[in-house]
């Protein structure tokens, strides 16, 4: 099985996984960063965002294969980001489980919009399920890291 | 299971002539592959292959809906649907061209009751549970059409470029039959390449769905006018995407018991869409 | 001094009379209003460990030669296994050990709903285990499914007894009322969706067993697995360090637990068992769904006379007969009142208790139901609440421990006011309206509950109790409550809890009880270890213990002097201050409830069935508040999950098959950011006088029940329109308007005179 080059959070990996393997898998189980969590499993939920490029993805449904020269940052990755601080002060998580996709998708929000409204939150981050309901606290974080206004 | 790569569409091509199954996004084949409703030994991942990006009226296949929805060269009708359509990171994910392929959520098909769309020879949604099934064309398979972006095309009167033929993008999909259970009208070899999307001169698409967002259409309806052309298109309503010939054309729906609510729904969202076009 | 006493126990009103030694709570109360710590917003103590993804929940439990678990379950509702073959599957690549139906109990050959186990096998990887399921070869006979839940009742398909309660004269109470209103409202089956799935890895060591599982009662599982494989309970180690919700889906041990301690056993390996999500909606509980017929009479003056209800609840195969008539027995002075609970039992997973199980679905009738008793009477719908307001348990005459309902719709006012304002900003589209409805339910915790704090020669202060934080923010209030009695700033007391073998029993996490049970333990082994620190700070300086308290982190001398704690204990070196407390016992002769009220504002598309909650104001009565951020996020957090069973999230099972459709969260919608409306939180924050050394009750639940109907309120303030059926889908809310206008139709012509 030829080997695949992944990098992540600025290292460089190797994994000579089967082609079907997904990256957030490959995340957890090889490379033990388990900071990334799988809720859902199927693309539905959120909980397994990661950034490719700085982009936001579901690392369950995408195949590592696929990932190529992208560079993926997890929550690992974010460890120091100021939106974790916020997450925590604003008291935006409960059982924490959504957390850290919440997180790396904010984080990808904040960095295209520096200044989201309410409602550029709510359209970024829908795409990620909290059932212990914590949306409001999580759009007074990322505002109150990203300095916009909530109209 | 084998992975290719291709950079050019022939090989793109080829590698699907001998059986592979396209890869783009990944959004759809990938959950559908493990579920065993696609199965392949090769998979080819087409994202080098196809073009993307906006030029214009020009929309290469591998462009995703997230590019779309904030391009300001993309007609209302067609930015809207993508902003509408499923959530940030299957936007993000989610190819146009791959879009076009979107598969039904109908529950049973999912869940791979041996219903008409899996050859079998009846559709459970039918005497089942169906309140977000078809209310056009629902006789031999109830499921309804969830992609956003195809009904704003059909709207909008988009080209579909493959890589062998230039055809509208209504001609992309076909109702299932007996014969033929796919609603897709593309070769299993076709490659999607490019989509030509016309600016009109208003288009607009509103959207009925159970959530604010990250949700499929309960009834999506696309509305597009080029002088005094107006052409509207529906997404959720029909196993494919529906042109709606008229407001008036309601009338004909067949709505199962579950699902009467839609016509009603259509019929304000139809309202609202021709007169936001003006 | 320790006392043996009888007491009514009670997990999500359920009683049970049990015996139990409390020791006596000596403490006084701590004056109402914020202290140095408690009654102050406090960021969750775990919460960097949470946000970084540091926290080691269940599902990254990884020990060593860990195996995975898959199973074969029952594609049917109702099925006999004809013929069954594992011996591919046995000899598959990667399987260590299979369970057949023969082998355990936990297993069978005629699955009575889908999704129950039939062959549960180890495999070195997941993937392994997946496959050799594939390779089972096993014939199935589809048997009728009992599905209906009308036709169980009828047939007497039943889990448990039917349930009867009466006082007064129903008769008597509906023919003395001027205005009578019936009507039938259901509810749907809701499923719990926590992110972390059931899931556990069970290690045996020696002759003793690991548990590492996401569970929301550590003891309980404990408990369970050591009577199921025989062994004394401290044999069964149950570890829950972080936990990704439950919300009463993980109260104890389940079969699945069993199956992977069993597979581990004969494997001797660790094995790991966790449901994939579409698993856990089909088998791992859900909130049973409802029919429920009720009745109200009422005088002119809005005095209810009567209240009459028939609950007909779906449990499916198993589980047990939530209080869906609760709030009609509870909520209101009325004289004449009875129900009919029936738990019907059919071809369905099994309910589990979800989050204020039965209060949900009970108060969306009840509150729906006197909204139209107030719109017959031509009556305020506050004020009919208000006439009819329990000064005294409605059931037998106890007084409440405390009750600030009236306080919560004395504050409910200015949001009730709007009415007015909203009502003026509809349009021909848009239609707005305001609603309300009450709220009550348990939550008063009991005892047994322990916890031990001990100080070290720093200074610093460590709580050590077994239970478990299932995400609601239990670490940081414990830290609080020790901090505020031992005079530390927060951030110098640790909470270690979630290990069986490190700690004293700690309560369930579930039916609002663990603040209430647990605060009262830590507060009085805090309260042991701060008297000790000061027995030894009045020696070493020399002080009468009197004058001396703590406060700031130092040792306080009334008489001006003061020292850091630090400077005490540093001479104990290696020696540490032990304290132990207990959960003392609940006050007798009283009833413990939480009350509440709930004010919603929504605008309603008359076209297209839309419905838009804009705003909701909640205010709730749970005595003391240890942490008012904390507070607001439970109160947030529980109106979030009501609005997905309100408007959006439904189980759907196929009438002819009775398999579960909407078992994957694409199908099943919960709410996401941008569904949900702004939110006023409001706490009375008045300690329970007679309710432990803390008077605080839990807020776990309460948020959650009075939603939906405030919801359903505010739609009929809008329209005039009266839905029944949660959820509020698009077809309900335009079924509903059609009618209202339907009747609207039949008012004009009865009134227009004759032609």
């Amino acid at each position: 099985m030829p080997e695949t080059t992944l990098r992540v959070n600025g290292h460089s990996y190797t994994s000579s996984a089967p082609v079907g393997v997904s990256l957030a898998d490959t995340l957890r189980e090889e490379l033990g960063l388990t900071g990334t969590k799988v809720a859902c499993g199927e693309g539905h939920c959120g909980a397994c965002t990661v950034l490719l490029d700085g982009v936001p993805v579901l690392s369950c449904i995408t195949l590592l294969h696929t990932v190529g020269e992208r560079e993926v940052t997890t929550i690992e990755g974010l460890r120091d980001h100021p939106l974790v601080h916020a997450f925590v002060e604003a008291d935006a998580l409960q059982c924490g489980f959504c957390t850290p996709g919440q997180i790396v998708s904010a984080s990808a929000l904040v960095e295209a919009v520096p200044h989201p409204t309410s409602e550029d939150i709510r359209h970024a981050m829908a795409g990620n399920l909290c059932r212990c309901g914590t949306y409001p606290r999580i759009e007074a974080a990322i505002q109150s890291v990203a300095g916009g206004d909530s109209s | 299971m084998e992975l290719l790569r291709p950079e050019r569409p022939d090989d793109a091509v080829a590698a699907l002539r001998a059986g592979g199954l396209a890869l783009a996004g990944g959004t759809e084949v990938v959950p559908l592959l493990r579920d065993g409703i696609l199965r392949t030994d090769t998979l080819v991942h087409v994202a080098a292959a196809v073009p993307r990006g906006i030029d214009g009226t020009r929309i290469g296949a591998g462009t995703t809906l997230a590019e779309l929805e904030v391009d300001p060269q993309v007609p209302e009708a067609l930015r809207e649907a993508c902003r509408l359509a499923a959530s940030p990171q299957l936007r993000a994910m989610g190819t146009i061209g791959g879009n076009l392929k979107q598969a039904t959520r109908c529950w049973y098909w999912r869940l791979r009751y041996p219903c008409r769309l899996h050859g079998g020879d009846r559709c459970h949604a039918r005497e089942g549970e169906h309140r977000e099934h078809a209310i056009f064309a629902n006789d031999f398979c109830a499921s309804a059409h969830p992609s956003d972006p195809a009904a704003a095309l059909l709207a909008l009167g988009a080209t579909v470029r493959t890589d062998r033929r230039e055809l509208p993008a209504a001609d992309v999909f076909r109702l299932p039959t007996e014969d033929d259970r796919d609603v897709v009208a593309l070769e299993p070899d076709e490659l999607v390449l490019e989509l030509d999307v016309p600016a009109p001169e208003a288009s607009v698409y509103l959207k009925a769905m159970d959530r604010q967002r990250w949700a499929f259409p309960l009834v999506g309806v696309a509305a597009a006018r080029a002088g005094s052309d107006v052409r509207i298109a529906l997404s959720g309503v029909a196993p494919i995407p529906w042109l709606l010939a008229s407001p008036e054309a309601l009338d004909e729906a067949t709505p199962l018991p579950g699902t009467t609510y839609k016509v009603d729904v259509a019929r304000a969202l139809v309202r609202r869409a021709l007169a936001a076009l003006g | 001094m320790a006392r043996l006493i009888r007491t009514e126990k009670e997990v999500e009103g359920r009683y049970t009379e049990t015996w139990i030694v409390v020791e006596e709570d000596a403490l006084e109360q701590w004056p109402a209003g914020p202290g140095a710590v408690v009654g102050r917003p406090a960021a969750k103590v775990d919460g960097y460990a949470r946000a970084r993804g540091e926290a080691r929940y269940t599902a990254d439990v990884r020990l060593p030669g860990m195996l995975h678990t898959a199973m074969l379950r029952s594609p049917h509702a109702h099925a006999r296994v004809r013929r069954l073959d594992v011996s591919r599957a046995r000899e598959a690549p990667g399987v260590r050990a299979l369970l057949a139906p023969d082998d355990v109990e936990w297993l069978t050959d005629e699955p009575p709903y889908e999704g129950h186990p039939v062959v549960a096998l180890a495999a070195e990887t997941a993937a392994q285990a997946r496959e050799a399921v594939r390779l089972i070869d096993v014939e199935w006979e589809p048997l009728e499914p009992l599905l209906d839940v009308e036709e169980a009742v009828r047939r007497g398909s039943l889990v448990g007894d039917v349930r009867r309660y009466e006082r007064g004269d129903l008769d008597r109470g509906l023919a003395e009322a001027d205005v009578v209103v019936e009507a039938e409202y259901r509810t749907q089956t809701l499923l719990h969706n926590a992110l972390e799935t059931h899931q556990c890895v069970c290690d045996w060591q020696g002759e003793g067993l690991d548990v590492y599982v996401s569970t929301q009662y550590v003891w309980g599982v404990r408990d369970g697995v050591a009577e199921a494989f025989e062994l004394p309970p401290d044999r069964v180690r149950v570890v829950c360090e972080y936990m990704g919700g439950g919300f009463g889906a993980k109260n104890g041990a389940s079969g699945y637990i069993f199956l992977a301690a069993e597979l581990a056993r004969r494997a001797r390996r660790p094995v790991r068992c966790a449901l994939n999500r579409r698993e856990e909606n089909v088998v791992s509980g859900n909130r049973n769904a409802t029919i429920q017929r009720v009745v109200a009479g009422a005088r002119a003056d809005g005095t209810l006379t009567a209240l009459g209800g028939e609950y007909l609840c779906a449990l499916g195969w198993g589980g047990w007969l939530p209080s869906t008539a609760g709030p009609m027995q509870l909520l209101y002075a009325c004289e004449n009142v009875r129900t009919t609970e029936y738990g019907a039992k059919l071809n369905l997973p099994p309910m589990a208790a979800f989050r204020a199980p039965g209060f949900v679905e009970g108060t969306w009738s009840l509150e729906c139901l006197l909204d139209k008793l107030a719109a017959a009477l031509d009556l305020d719908p506050l004020e009919l609440r208000r006439r009819n307001y329990a000064h005294a348990d409605t059931m037998n005459s106890r007084p409440y421990s405390a009750k600030n309902l009236a306080e919560c719709y004395r504050r409910a006012e200015p949001a009730w006011e709007r009415r007015h304002e909203v009502r003026a900003r509809s349009d021909e589209r848009w239609k707005r309206g305001v609603g309300l409805a009450s709220q009550i339910w348990y939550g008063g915790g009991g005892p047994p509950s322990y916890a031990w704090v001990r100080v070290g020669a720093d200074g610093r202060a460590n709580v050590v109790t077994a239970m478990q934080d299932i995400g609601t923010g239990t670490r940081t209030a414990m830290a609080q409550i020790a901090a505020e009695e031992l005079g530390l700033p927060l951030d110098r007391v640790e909470v270690q809890v979630g290990d069986s073998a490190r700690g004293p029993f700690a309560s369930i996490s579930g039916g609002s009880s663990t603040l209430p049970s647990m605060g009262p333990a830590v507060r009085a082994a805090a309260a042991d270890a701060a008297r000790q620190l000061v027995e030894i700070a009045a020696q070493r300086y020399d002080r009468e213990e009197r004058v001396l308290s703590l406060r700031g982190g130092r040792i306080v001398s009334s008489d001006g002097g003061s020292w850091p704690l630090e400077e005490v204990t540093a001479i104990l070196q290696d020696g540490q201050i032990l304290g132990k407390g207990a959960r003392g016992p609940n006050p007798t002769g009283m009833r413990v409830l939480t009350f509440g009220v709930q004010v919603a504002e929504v605008a309603v598309d008359v076209e297209t069935g839309e419905v838009r909650v804009e705003r909701i104001t909640a205010i709730h009565d749970v005595g003391r508040v240890i942490n008012p951020l904390g507070a607001r996020s439970q109160i947030e957090g529980g109106i979030v999950q009501a609005l997905g069973h309100t408007f959006s999230e439904v189980r759907l099972d196929d009438p002819l098959t009775g398999r579960v459709l909407t078992r994957t969260l694409d199908a099943y919608k919960l709410p996401t950011i941008a569904d949900v409306p702004e939110i006023v939180c409001d706490l009375v924050d008045e300690p329970d006088a007679h309710l432990t050394n803390l008077g605080s009750k839990g807020l776990g639940e309460p948020p959650i029940i009075p939603t939906a109907a405030a919801i359903a309120n505010a739609i009929r303030d809008a329209t005039g329109a009266e839905v029944t059926s949660l959820p509020l889908t698009r077809e309900e809310i335009l079924r509903a308007l059609h009618e209202a206008s339907e009747r609207q139709r039949e008012r004009e012509r009865v009134g227009a005179p004759a032609a």
